[in-house]
């Protein structure tokens, strides 16, 4: 069921992505083949994949194997999901020791650590990271909020 | 004589201390990387781009770090699998067979020990095989031209659906998908922009590393959550560590076939060590017959998995070095590396960067060295790994990650991408797609239309340069037959269950 929905998306973002392909036309041509040719090959290659797998899905030996995921799995995964986002949002305006400590808190906790170990596993990552990164390896991490206290 | 020198050459290079001790630093990290359950070589490899990058490494130290990774990876696999029965990647599903049995008759030391002494063996097997075979199918291949080389792909390509066996249809859509990936940004040819909706971000393309890390750092993340309850509890290694001289002699010849037939399969474009190391065992149990008691702890049984994993890790350097194709997902972020550093990887890389290829290939004989040296007495403190909590872990992985997606643009446009990738990789990983697939299909795909078209513009558009070489005509019969081949084992399947009913009726 989810492998036909999945293959039917894919069939239709194959017809759109073509519809959007067929107007790539080089301006000069240098060329026999333009930027068009290629990727319209490819999309008619993933359409007839994705055309078998939604009318003959029985072909592939694990098509019975359906996934299962339970109430409780989907809320894991959207947590999840909603930390990662979190970070990237946070990582340039708060900058990172701050927005990867609440990051890390919300992880650790998610996978089932309890609150003080998974707060000094926070705090250690966040400050961790930060000199290992900045300070040692030279990659330029933003410094938020705690860019006017100077203290790295 | 020039391949001794070469060879002597590349020595000079892996032995030098800072590559030395990268080589133990990269084989460390990827023994405990391999042993930690649901990590396997690539998110090794793929997590530590960003750093040998950050490092400023030389393109030859940072090859070393991911081959020693990569290698090590193989070695520290075996060791969830003997002692968790729970397989750190596809490839370790065979060792579990024999190998938790003997766990649980208190012969975990042995076990470890002698899957140790296999992996070496295989793996100084296939470097063996690199050292000879490389140099030669470097330099038949220098007179490849883009047509060969556009022809050498799509091969590459049905081979990988063909040899994944019972999922050939899914493969071959994540390879497209792979390969569309690679057209997304500003075209090289015509400057325009592809695929890229008016986004900033994505007018240079997806980048490698974002793809990467979302397709393999981000989507585990995820499917590591269904592992947060506490997990099993590890079997004691007891008793005696180390195999004895009658037990060693009697997986030597085991070890010796399922080394070359390792190395056979790595070369070989596809599914690499995960089928290298399930078809090792089925022959060995073939081999064996009645005597043999595999599945419930057989020594063959545990060395033979064991040795062609580590071999085809091996081999698959060799189409990565000197066709510039790789052939697992792993050695494709291998190259991915490469081109970071602007190398571009094929027969040329032997002429002029020999330094690059010899010193990765004298690296791969002394981080087998180092991994065999460093497992038989460290094992108990590796075993101790095992039990570090997912809750630790994991906040520590999702922050180097996007630490590393970040690094590259130094934009979070990045990190969100990543995530958006990351979300489509669970779904395709959820559904039964393989992700190397696709990572090998993006890996290819810039390649394959450059070369594509460079070979129209010889041709002056017309496709039957495609045809005109022996070269692309013993390709297309290899296509050919690989394509002929699922129907074929289909046909053989069929017959032989109507035989059967046949017998039954009489």
């Amino acid at each position: 069921m989810y492998q036909r929905l999945f293959a039917a998306s894919l069939l239709l973002a194959c017809l759109c992505l073509g519809f959007v392909a067929w107007g790539y036309q080089a301006p000069y041509s240098y060329e026999p083949v333009g930027p068009r040719a290629y990727p319209l090959m490819l999309l008619i290659l993933l359409g007839a994949g994705a055309l078998l797998l939604v009318f003959k899905p029985m072909l592939e030996a694990d098509a019975d194997g359906e996934p299962h995921l339970s109430r409780q799995m989907v809320r894991k995964v959207v947590i999840c999901l909603a930390l990662l986002l979190a970070l990237a949002s946070l990582f340039e305006a708060l900058g990172f020791i701050p927005s990867a400590i609440l990051f890390a808190l919300g992880m650790a906790r998610l996978f089932g650590g309890r609150w003080l170990p998974s707060l000094v596993l926070a705090v250690i990552l966040g400050f961790g990271m930060y000199l290992l990164f900045d300070k040692i390896l030279d990659v330029p991490l933003p410094q938020g909020v705690l860019a006017p206290l100077e203290i790295f | 004589m020039d391949t001794l020198q070469y060879l002597g050459q590349g020595f000079g290079v892996a032995l030098s201390p800072n590559n030395l001790v990268t080589a133990l630093a990269g084989t460390t990290i990827g023994t405990i990387v391999g042993l930690l359950p649901g990590l396997g070589p690539i998110n090794g490899v793929a997590l530590l781009i960003p750093v040998a990058f950050a490092l400023g490494l030389p393109p030859e130290t940072a090859l070393i770090l991911l081959a020693s990774v990569y290698l090590g990876c193989e070695y520290g696999g075996r060791i969830s699998s003997i002692l968790l029965n729970i397989p750190g990647e596809a490839s370790a599903v065979m060792t579990t067979l024999d190998g938790y049995p003997l766990a649980r008759q208190g012969k975990g030391g042995i076990a470890l020990s002698i899957s140790a002494w296999s992996s070496f063996i295989g793996g100084m097997i296939a470097t063996l095989g690199v050292v000879l075979f490389a140099p030669m199918l470097a330099r038949w291949a220098v007179s490849f031209g883009p047509a060969e080389y556009f022809m050498l792909m799509v091969f590459a390509i049905v081979c990988l659906a063909v040899m994944a066996g019972d999922k050939p249809v899914k493969t071959a859509v994540a390879v497209a998908i792979g390969l569309l990936l690679s057209c997304v940004g500003i075209d090289a040819n015509s400057g325009v922009y592809r695929f890229t909706f008016g986004s900033l971000g994505l007018a240079d393309g997806i980048q490698f590393v974002v793809l990467v890390l979302g397709l393999f750092s981000i989507s585990e993340i995820l499917m590591l959550l269904e592992r947060t309850h506490k997990g099993q509890a590890a079997v004691k290694a007891s008793g005696r560590m180390l195999f004895n001289f009658q037990e060693g002699a009697s997986v030597i010849a085991t070890n010796l076939r399922s080394g070359v037939m390792g190395f056979v399969f790595g070369i070989l474009p596809g599914a690499g060590a995960t089928l290298a190391s399930a078809m090792s065992y089925m022959s060995e149990k073939r081999i064996a017959g009645p005597s043999g008691k595999f599945g419930e702890g057989d020594l063959r049984g545990l060395a033979a998995p064991e040795t062609a994993n580590s071999a085809s890790a091996c081999g698959s350097m060799v189409p990565m070095l000197t066709l510039g194709i790789p052939g697992s997902g792993t050695t494709a972020v291998m190259l991915g590396a490469l081109t970071l550093y602007n190398i571009t990887p094929g027969p040329l890389l032997f002429q002029n960067q020999p330094d690059i290829v010899w010193g990765l290939i004298a690296s791969l004989f002394v981080a087998n060295v180092i991994l065999i040296i460093m497992n038989i007495p460290m094992i108990n403190l590796f075993t101790r790994i095992l039990s570090v909590p997912n809750w630790t872990l994991v906040p520590a992985i999702a922050i180097i990650t996007s630490i590393g997606v970040y690094a590259v643009h130094a934009t979070t446009f990045d990190l969100f991408l990543m995530i958006a990738i990351g979300i489509f990789g669970y779904i395709m990983h959820k559904l039964g797609f393989p992700l190397s697939a696709l990572l090998l299909g993006f890996i290819l795909g810039g390649m394959m239309e450059s070369n594509l078209r460079r070979a129209l513009s010889i041709s002056d558009g017309s496709l039957a340069i495609l045809f005109n070489s022996p070269i692309t005509l013993g390709l297309w019969a290899l296509v050919i037959v690989m394509f002929a081949l699922p129907f074929w084992r289909g046909y053989r399947a069929r017959r032989a269950r109507l035989a059967a009913a046949v017998e039954a009726n009489a």
